[in-house]
């Protein structure tokens, strides 16, 4: 039972790693209809934003601040820097595209993520960049339940994905800005009549859905320690998985896609086999998608006429 | 706009043409003239390795040695080698592509790479017909060297050796009654794996295979799966920054068991679990005094470095040396030339602490392994194997 | 020099008539561009697919290398694949992310029946049989992996196929290594051997691939004006006026998968023969995003456009980007053709080249003045540009971290001359672009594996954006749900 309590811990940590980064990009699909395949590369940059603050203050063994206020920095400085790239790339190379047919900003989406990868290859070179977590905060503090643990990263990773996701969905719910975005997710052209200001609320999109990337590479920083410019290939994939198994533009679908893949991985790895595990996950996420094709919690789309 | 467009595609095609036909000139003009200058000894190595891609850290740390040991040979020896690099991303096809390309370029004259035992096999045919000789500082396979590619090299030994006598030492010295084997699924560990399983069968030891894609980086609920009486995970990986954060994942989860790592595990300052063990093709070359040098110009110039880079600096020294061979005796540094007296490379001293001989095949002749323990700073201590 | 010449009259399948009719209003070049365009669209579309067929013939005379043969044929690959993505993606409109898959298939089942993999001596099927037998058995597999098709719509079916895709490469590299080799792959691939000739020079697979994608596309074409043909488009633009004109649409949707599958097995085996061996990073997601690439660069819905866009793609990303020296012209030739393009009138463009250079010549005089370390590096660019570049850009000694700095502030100010009005624009112009060179001389080219990766990304940001439908794509009125 011990080892079922293990996994199901696990599991729910990447989950909710997981779900972050697939929220962001649903968020975007949301208003956009964009599949933006570089947002696993905004979780790439900041990761790396939290290395660099760790090693500004002095590196993992001897840091000159106290480490909550090193963690605030960590995130704010990650929302705030990938948050900003995010709208640069927005404005940048999706809005000359926005009235184009649906797959040309997908061309141009893995442009970026190339173009991402490959600058921060350049700039921050090839070897591996450790956190070194366990350094400022002990592995062995948390809670030790029996044989399970769940220690003090795996507990801020999941308050504070909960935290952010009931957040969000407050926000784009009970919020003027949210029912902005809902508009624009809606219908753009009527919002715009409306006048809402589509830009503006395009942007402030991508400002949050690139954030939460950010704080999400941050939290992958702290509990996988390692960091390099490859990691968001496979981040931005569990992000699309997660957001259309939950239903894609559902926000409590893409947190629930991304629990689901997490548990599912963790669970399979562990009773099963690992060297199948992807292949079975595949195949568990084919089963859902067969019973529910418009994912777990979307709405299924109205066939125009 | 239509006008411009059509300008714009009309002038890059052209360029794209002038271009490669300009490529092609200048490759087959110098076909003749490129060994005429018998005073300055000049040639070019070409260098294949995954310089982008998942596994970037491997190739360019290899990248990197190759430079320094091309800088550094240039100026003892007099010679003029200049690197041209090659990007394979760990892929056969891209390999292929890469080795088309040097085998038509005819400066080059032979190649350090490529990295894994599957773009071997993809490359091997075309680079023995061009007569390219090419030493790898990574590819282990045991079935690469059976004499099937007559111009392939290596400075480590293939894992036929290294994977039987790991296990030997596991059974003998930390007495398992069960134990993990992890393979990264690729093709080096696959190899590993599968030459140190049956020896750990043999001695009735209770083995569970599993296996994880090189691109994780969560291990959490693979730690889960080790159990009390599990006393070895062993991890034949090529990452060693996976092999740490699988070590901290033991320690989160309070699992006593021990890693037994190899090559790519080398890596101190990234892998540091206290109590591991490193088997490795390479010694540690910081604590050599000969190679401090070599180790600190590294440092300082690309910082830290693991297991990769040093053997590729080797294979690169033996190139450098055998084109300088060449031009001493008077001879152009041809292909054919720089084959044989590769063949010839007879090194007491290398930077990975052994000599340097080629049998037939291409591998080395007594090839050496290093073990090691990690103490609690997180020093590698050489152990008598 | 597009396949696809407009109908005579009335709007196309596809394009309503607003679009339509905006097509044939087209403004009509003024010189001789404009002549060449008008008898390109006369001439309809054998004549030009036998001409472009008859200069890829001719092309290899020309003294190609075993380099560019092997691009060469690394590109018609690709050209095969995009082509055959063409049917799914651009005719049925299914977004199919686990083509790629399609094409290890076909590379495997080759593979497996023309190696000594399976029993003692391994089965060497003659190639005659075994290609046909292949692509039936893919296409087979494409009507199963089609099959959700039927229910799932738009992102949905894409997920689907990228569960493929992925769960493909998993497979071949975990299950049955006894058989399919593992990540060490399948080596020792036969050869092919049609009509008593064996394949087995670079060269003559060149000729076999154009063949092949000539009699591909050719086929396709005809395919594309049938009745299936227009159905496809019927589905893509709306499946449900599409099933109320009686157009089967499941069983449309599932011929688009098994053709596709099928030129991605054929694809497959003529790889696998070529390569001699097999391994699963080679139908990894790289390879799908060229093929995409290609496709939509070139204009998806278009054959030529398929072709061309994927032979653009590759011989700029497997061909020019390898070599530093070419990569250098690609890079300058690319900033001044866009210059030529973008910058009107004339005047303008040339005040700001002129302003360049003159920048160029006074930070060089002035950081050679104040240390002689500042300008020590010289450029990393070699022939031609390295001699017209020497006492113009700044190159220190040590230019990585400058480099490093001048690469972020170059990503900041293009991002910036998008923002800001047309004056300041013309004011920005000359510093980036003395920045750009002066980044890639002390960076870029240093780097030259990772630069092409750079530069491939930027291409594909920087063309879609210049030509959002493709280069041989209409524009299309695109409905969104």
């Amino acid at each position: 039972m011990a080892f079922f309590f293990q996994e199901l811990v696990n599991g729910l940590t990447t989950g909710a790693l997981y779900a972050l980064v697939a929220l962001g990009f649903s968020m975007v699909y949301g208003v956009l209809k964009l599949l933006n395949f570089a947002h696993g590369d905004l979780y790439m940059v900041g990761a790396y934003v939290g290395f660099f603050v760790i090693q500004w203050f002095g590196g993992a063994t001897s840091l000159s601040i106290p480490v909550p206020l090193l963690l605030v920095i960590m995130f704010a400085l990650a929302a705030g820097l990938v948050g900003g790239l995010g709208v640069a790339i927005e404005r940048f190379a999706y809005r000359p595209l926005r009235d184009a047919p649906r797959i040309a900003p997908l061309i141009t989406a893995i442009g970026i993520s190339f173009f991402l990868e490959s600058a921060a290859l350049l700039l921050f070179g090839a070897q591996y960049r450790v956190y070194n977590t366990p350094d400022f905060i002990n592995a062995h503090s948390g809670i030790t339940i029996g044989s399970v643990t769940i220690n003090s990263v795996q507990i801020l990773v999941l308050v504070m994905g909960l935290i952010l996701m009931v957040g969000l969905q407050q926000l784009v719910n009970w919020t003027k800005l949210g029912r902005q975005m809902r508009a624009v997710a809606a219908d753009r052209e009527a919002a715009e009549m409306l006048g809402v200001n589509v830009n503006f609320t395009i942007a402030l999109t991508f400002f949050l859905g690139s954030a939460l990337a950010g704080v999400a590479g941050v939290m992958a920083g702290l509990l996988f320690n390692q960091v390099t410019s490859t990691i968001g290939f496979i981040a931005g994939l569990k992000a699309f998985t997660a957001a259309v198994v939950g239903g894609i533009g559902s926000i409590p679908g893409a947190m629930l896609g991304g629990l689901l893949i997490g548990l599912a991985e963790s669970f399979v790895t562990g009773y099963l086999s690992s060297t199948y595990s992807n292949l079975l996950v595949f195949g568990l996420l084919i089963a859902v998608m067969l019973v529910r094709p418009s994912g777990l919690l979307g709405q299924a789309q109205l066939q125009k006429v | 706009m239509k006008g411009t467009v059509v300008i714009a595609a009309t002038a890059l095609g052209a360029l794209a043409l002038a271009a490669c036909s300009s490529s092609g000139s200048s490759s087959s003009a110098s076909g003749g003239g490129g060994g005429s200058s018998t005073q300055a000894c000049v040639a070019s190595i070409g260098m294949e390795g995954p310089l982008t891609g998942p596994v970037a850290n491997l190739g360019q740390e290899q990248l990197h040695f190759a430079q320094l040991a091309v800088s550094q040979d240039n100026t003892a020896n007099k010679t003029k080698i200049s690197i041209v690099q090659g990007d394979t991303q760990l892929n056969p096809a891209q390999a292929t592509t890469v080795t088309q390309q040097f085998t038509s370029n005819s400066k080059i004259v032979a190649v350090a790479g490529p990295a894994g035992s599957q773009e071997v096999e993809a490359v091997g045919p075309l680079m023995a017909r061009a007569g390219l000789p090419f030493i790898t500082g990574s590819a282990t396979a045991a079935a690469l060297t059976t004499g099937k590619y007559p111009t392939f090299f290596r400075v480590v030994s293939k894992d036929s050796v290294q994977g039987p006598q790991d296990a030997k030492y596991i059974i003998d010295n930390l007495h398992p009654k069960a134990l993990m084997i992890v393979d990264d699924q690729e093709s080096y560990s696959t190899g590993l794996v599968a030459a140190m399983t049956p020896v750990f069968q043999a001695a009735g030891i209770k083995v569970d295979h599993e296996s994880v894609s090189q691109k994780l980086t969560d291990f959490s609920s693979l730690v889960a799966k080790v159990t009390p009486s599990t006393s070895v995970v062993v991890l034949p990986w090529q990452v060693a920054a996976n092999a740490q954060q699988f070590g901290r994942n033991l320690a989160q989860q309070h699992k006593k068991a021990v890693i037994f790592g190899t090559d790519g595990l080398f890596s101190p300052g990234t892998f540091s679990i206290n109590g591991s063990y490193v088997s490795s093709f390479g010694p540690d070359i910081t604590a050599i005094a000969s190679d401090s040098a070599i180790a600190a110009q590294a440092k300082a110039k690309y910082g830290a470095f693991g297991t990769f880079g040093p053997p590729v600096f080797a294979a690169t020294h033996v190139i450098d040396e055998a084109i300088a061979s060449v031009c001493k005796a008077g001879q152009t540094p041809s292909r054919a030339n720089v084959l044989a007296a590769i063949k010839k490379t007879d090194e007491p001293d290398s930077i990975l602490g052994q000599p340097i001989k080629f049998d037939a095949h291409g591998d080395l002749v007594n090839g050496k392994f290093f073990l090691f323990k990690i103490d609690s700073a997180g020093k590698y201590q050489l152990t008598p194997g | 020099m597009s396949l696809d010449s407009p109908p005579p009259a009335g709007p196309r399948v596809g394009s309503d008539e607003w679009v339509a009719r905006q097509a044939h209003r087209r403004e009509y070049l003024p010189s001789w561009l404009g002549s060449l365009e008008r008898a390109s669209e006369r001439a309809g579309w054998w004549p030009k697919l036998a001409a472009a067929a008859a200069a890829a013939a001719v092309l290899p005379l020309f003294g190609l290398g075993q380099f560019q043969l092997q691009v060469g044929i690394d590109a018609l690959v690709i050209a095969l694949l995009a082509v055959g993505l063409n049917i799914v993606v651009g005719w049925a409109g299914l977004l199919d992310l686990g083509y790629v898959a399609f094409f290890g298939c076909g590379a495997y089942g080759y593979a497996l029946v023309s190696s000594g993999q399976i029993g003692a001596n391994g089965i060497h099927l003659p190639s005659y049989l075994s290609i046909p037998l292949v692509m039936a058995a893919v296409a087979g597999l494409g009507l199963l992996v089609g099959w959700p098709s039927r229910r799932l719509i738009g992102d949905y079916l894409a997920i689907i196929t990228l569960f493929f895709g992925e769960a493909f490469v998993e497979f071949t590299n975990n299950v049955a290594p006894s058989v399919l080799g593992g990540p060490n792959g399948i080596v020792g691939v036969d050869a092919i051997r049609l009509f008593g000739y064996t394949f087995t020079t670079n060269k003559s697979y060149y000729y076999l691939l154009v063949i092949v994608l000539v009699v591909t596309m050719g086929v396709l074409r005809l395919l594309d004006t049938s009745r299936t043909g227009r159905a496809w488009r019927a589905v893509r633009e709306d499946p449900l006026a599409a099933a109320s004109m009686t157009i089967p649409v499941n069983r449309v949707k599932l011929m688009a998968f098994a053709f596709g599958a099928a030129v991605a097995a054929l694809a497959g085996t003529l790889f696998a023969a070529q390569q001699i061996s097999v391994f699963p990073t080679d139908f990894d997601t790289p390879i799908l995003i060229l093929v995409y690439a290609g496709l939509i660069l070139g204009g998806a819905g278009s054959i030529a456009g398929a072709c061309t866009g994927a032979l653009v793609v590759m011989v700029v990303y497997d061909g020019l980007l390898r070599s530093p020296t070419e990569s250098g012209y690609l890079f300058y030739g690319l900033i001044l053709l866009t210059l030529l393009a973008k910058l009107r009138p004339w005047r303008r463009l040339a005040l700001v080249l002129a302003a360049t250079v003159a920048l160029g010549y006074a930070i060089h005089a002035i950081a050679a003045a104040v240390s002689d370390s500042a300008v020590a590096g010289g450029p990393h660019s070699a022939g031609l540009i390295a001699g017209a570049l020497r006492d113009w850009v700044v190159v220190p000694a040590s230019a990585t971290v400058a480099g490093n700095w001048g690469f972020v502030a170059l990503v900041c100010l293009l991002v910036a001359l998008v923002q800001v009005s047309s004056q300041w624009r013309t004011i920005l112009l000359p510093p980036t672009l003395y920045l750009a060179s002066f980044v890639w001389e002390t960076r870029l080219a240093a780097e030259p594996a990772i630069t092409r990766q750079l530069m491939i990304g930027a291409i594909l940001i920087v063309m879609m954006n210049a030509r959002p439908q493709g280069l041989f794509g209409s524009r299309r009125v695109e409905a969104l749900t």
